[in-house]
């Protein structure tokens, strides 16, 4: 009654019309549902190719493939004629078709030199009358890992799926207490420690699973400590992965005990994985702090701190030759001296960088190496930056 | 701003749900409790203008009918007499602009620790006032067939959003001004009939697309609002059921325009009463002997009403006929 009693007293019928007032009324009901709705409230995801020479971006209502040297647009996915989810998982390239993820649910290949669809798996959904369903379509935010005859992502609310390469059926689903969001990681026969395929998650329900990946079972889980919504670090010669939590530092679990076996705490939150070269890790934090730590026998030891900017650093470090390079909510791309951290260049862009950033090779030895990095700015939506001098290569715009 | 009112309602929000053993349905009830209670002061101030400004809808509506062809002379009269009563017809906006930032915080604070995007998720870090409270974040989104991270699938929530916000409007609203009758042609009463509609409507839109851990913050202030005024005992059952109370009349109310001429004269003074300004103390005394004498208060019948006084009473300035006086006294 008091909004009413309000309303009236605002707009008081000698000055405005009652079916006006409730016109403005209703519009405005209409206008706040749409803009504060649930909607993508995410950034792209970029990746490229095996070779390098392709960059894809998924974001908003389709998947692009871009010349990795010119920003020139290869193709554009789904047609617009089908262009019904949104899209802001990362796209994973294999062996001629990228996997990605959209807001429905669903798991689309596509050709990675044509950009046509080869399948689309769609959740079954039970559904009570009609089109009303109580599974309402779950988010994938998560990229893809694969093995040669699954695809597993995870989804937004909870659960992990593991999907057929070969027809799009549902293999199995792996229950987790919340969200999915980092990539899992599967580790072949070759790769894993245990002598036999495992399939790694992390989730925002603070644990890491270790599972079947022919079967989903759980091999083992471990409380991380905090929430992973990131993806984690492989490190093959110690056996461990690396991820970084919501309060509790960069955990490093072992994969063979299953168990955390060290932790290098962080002033604030950890979002993704760190980066690793020289047994040296680099750590982005949501406070924008960067950490390079030493790997020793006895746990970490950070080698220098630098508080680059007071926004989030979001995505994982790219270390390219003596330079790590991050970029920040603040619209800047950050460039340090691996060795000292010191401040080698930094270049604002016309957006938050909040995506992952990709490395593009250089096309002869002594050609420049390219980052890659996406903004929340359609007009710039993704950069291409000289890594030696961080000046702009091209830019591609999403009309 | 508005990090004023989010991060503390973050910080509450993730408390709550740790003591209350992680149980996020629960938190945002009780949390709803702890705003409505903080909140009470303005509510209380809120109601009282309200009252107040209804106690007067048979004046303003026979000041309206007297002038219905001179709409300065009509506002002149609504002004002066809410100046008499004391009343501030605005009054009832202040506790509406403050609860509108503590519904944005409020929202902001349930979707960011729900994890409903990835985008407020990671607006979240750096809000908690207290670190520890990290190990809760994100709220466990799953309740019955809920992701309250999500609109609700089988729109039972913005149902229930539009019942419950109906049925506290209706609760409590006075009877005189939701019966029919004689107040049909009235248009304030048509547009508060409409707005009963288009209100609850409005919130069941927004439930349609916000996450559904919201809906259940509107569908429990709903729920604990009207359980509020009840032990306030200010509900009006009959309003639910359309009957028309017999209050009004014994409070001593007038129903009509014609029942309460002394308050109409008062309106005619204080429109004919507008004299020119004139300066020095005789002219001022003069104004003041214009003014029309101030109606006694009626009589209140109920404990629970507010009792209107008019601002000035009693005073009579008698400088100007002692002036006479003496002056007559002299010739």
């Amino acid at each position: 009654m008091s909004v009413r009693e309000t309303v009236l007293n605002i707009f008081p019928s000698k000055y405005m019309r009652p079916r006006l007032r409730l016109g403005v009324l209703l519009l405005l009901a209409v206008a706040l549902a749409a803009c504060g709705g649930v909607a993508g409230g995410s950034w792209a995801g970029v990746s490229s190719s095996q070779s390098g020479e392709t960059i894809y971006v998924a974001y908003d209502r389709s998947v692009v493939a871009l010349n990795a040297a010119s920003g020139a647009v290869l193709w554009e996915y789904p047609d617009s004629e089908n262009r019904d989810a949104q899209f802001f998982a990362v796209p994973v390239a294999d062996n001629g078709s990228v996997y990605v993820g959209d807001y429905k649910g669903r798991l689309h290949a596509i050709d990675a030199e044509s950009g046509a669809r080869q399948w689309i798996y769609e959740p079954e959904r039970k559904t009570l009358i009609g089109p009303l369903s109580p599974d309402p379509a779950d988010r994938v935010i998560s990229g893809v890992a694969l093995s040669p005859e699954l695809a597993f992502f995870g989804l937004g609310s909870r659960n992990v799926v593991a999907v057929s390469r070969g027809d799009a059926s549902r293999v199995w689903t792996f229950e987790t207490g919340h969200g999915v969001w980092g990539t899992p990681l599967y580790l072949d026969a070759e790769t894993s420690p245990r002598g036999e395929p495992v399939l790694l998650v992390t989730s925002l329900d603070h644990k890491l699973y270790a599972l079947d990946p022919a079967t989903g079972d759980l091999f083992w889980s471990v409380n991380l400590g905090g929430a992973a919504p990131g993806d984690m670090l492989y490190d093959a010669d110690r056996q461990r992965v690396y991820v970084g939590t919501f309060g509790a530092g960069v955990a490093a679990v072992d994969l063979v005990e299953g168990r955390v076996v060290g932790r290098f705490q962080t002033e604030e939150w950890v979002w993704s994985s760190p980066a690793l070269a020289d047994d040296q890790l680099f750590i982005g934090d949501l406070g924008g702090n960067l950490y390079a730590v030493t790997i020793g026998g006895d746990g970490f030891s950070q080698n220098w701190k630098v508080t680059l900017t007071q926004e989030a650093i979001r995505g994982t470090p790219l270390v390219a030759d003596d330079l790590v390079i991050v970029g920040a909510r603040d619209g800047y791309i950050y460039a340090v001296n691996r060795a000292s951290g010191a401040e080698a260049w930094k270049k604002h862009v016309e957006g938050k960088v909040l995506t992952e950033l990709v490395s593009v090779p250089a096309e002869d030895e002594n050609g420049p190496v390219t980052v890659v990095a996406g903004t929340d700015n359609r007009d710039s939506l993704i950069v291409a930056l000289n890594v030696a001098t961080g000046e702009r290569d091209w830019t591609y715009a999403n009309k | 701003m508005f990090d004023l009112i989010i991060n503390p309602f973050i910080t509450i929000l993730l408390f709550l749900y740790k003591i209350l053993g992680g149980n996020v349905v629960l938190a945002i009830v009780v949390f709803t409790v702890l705003v409505r209670l903080a909140t009470m002061p303005l509510t209380l101030k809120q109601q009282r203008s309200t009252k107040a400004m209804q106690e007067l809808q048979p004046e303003l509506k026979r000041i309206q009918e007297k002038y219905k062809n001179d709409r300065e002379k009509a506002a002149q009269a609504q002004m002066e007499l809410y100046r008499q009563y004391g009343v501030n017809p605005l009054a009832g906006c202040l506790p509406l602009l403050i609860q509108f930032p503590i519904l944005i915080g409020l929202y902001r604070a349930i979707v960011a620790t729900l994890a409903a995007t990835p985008l407020e998720l990671l607006d979240l870090s750096g809000r908690l006032w207290v670190p520890a409270l990290a190990s809760e974040v994100p709220l466990q989104n799953k309740f019955l067939w809920l992701n309250l991270a999500v609109p609700d699938p089988l729109y039972v929530l913005p149902v229930l959003v539009v019942v419950t916000t109906w049925l506290q409007q209706k609760l409590l609203m006075p009877a005189s001004a939701s019966s029919g009758g004689s107040e049909k042609s009235d248009q304030a009463a048509a547009m508060s009939r409409q707005m009963m509609t288009i209100m609850p409507l409005m919130f069941g839109i927004f439930s349609l697309s916000f996450a559904s851990g919201l809906s259940i913050y509107f569908i429990a202030s709903n729920l604990i609002g009207i359980a509020q005024y009840a032990l306030m005992g200010k509900i009006g059952w009959q309003s639910v059921s359309g009957r028309a109370p017999a209050e009004a009349e014994a409070k001593g109310l007038p129903r009509t325009a014609e029942a309460d001429p002394v308050a109409d004269e008062v309106a005619e003074d204080a429109v004919q009463a507008k004299p020119k300004r004139g300066t020095g103390k005789a002219a001022r005394a003069q104004q003041k002997q214009a003014q029309p004498k101030k109606p006694a208060p009626k009589p209140n019948t109920s404990s629970a009403a507010p009792i209107v006084k008019p601002k000035r009473s009693g005073i009579r300035d008698t400088r100007l006929e002692r002036s006479q006086s003496k002056s007559k006294a002299k010739s």
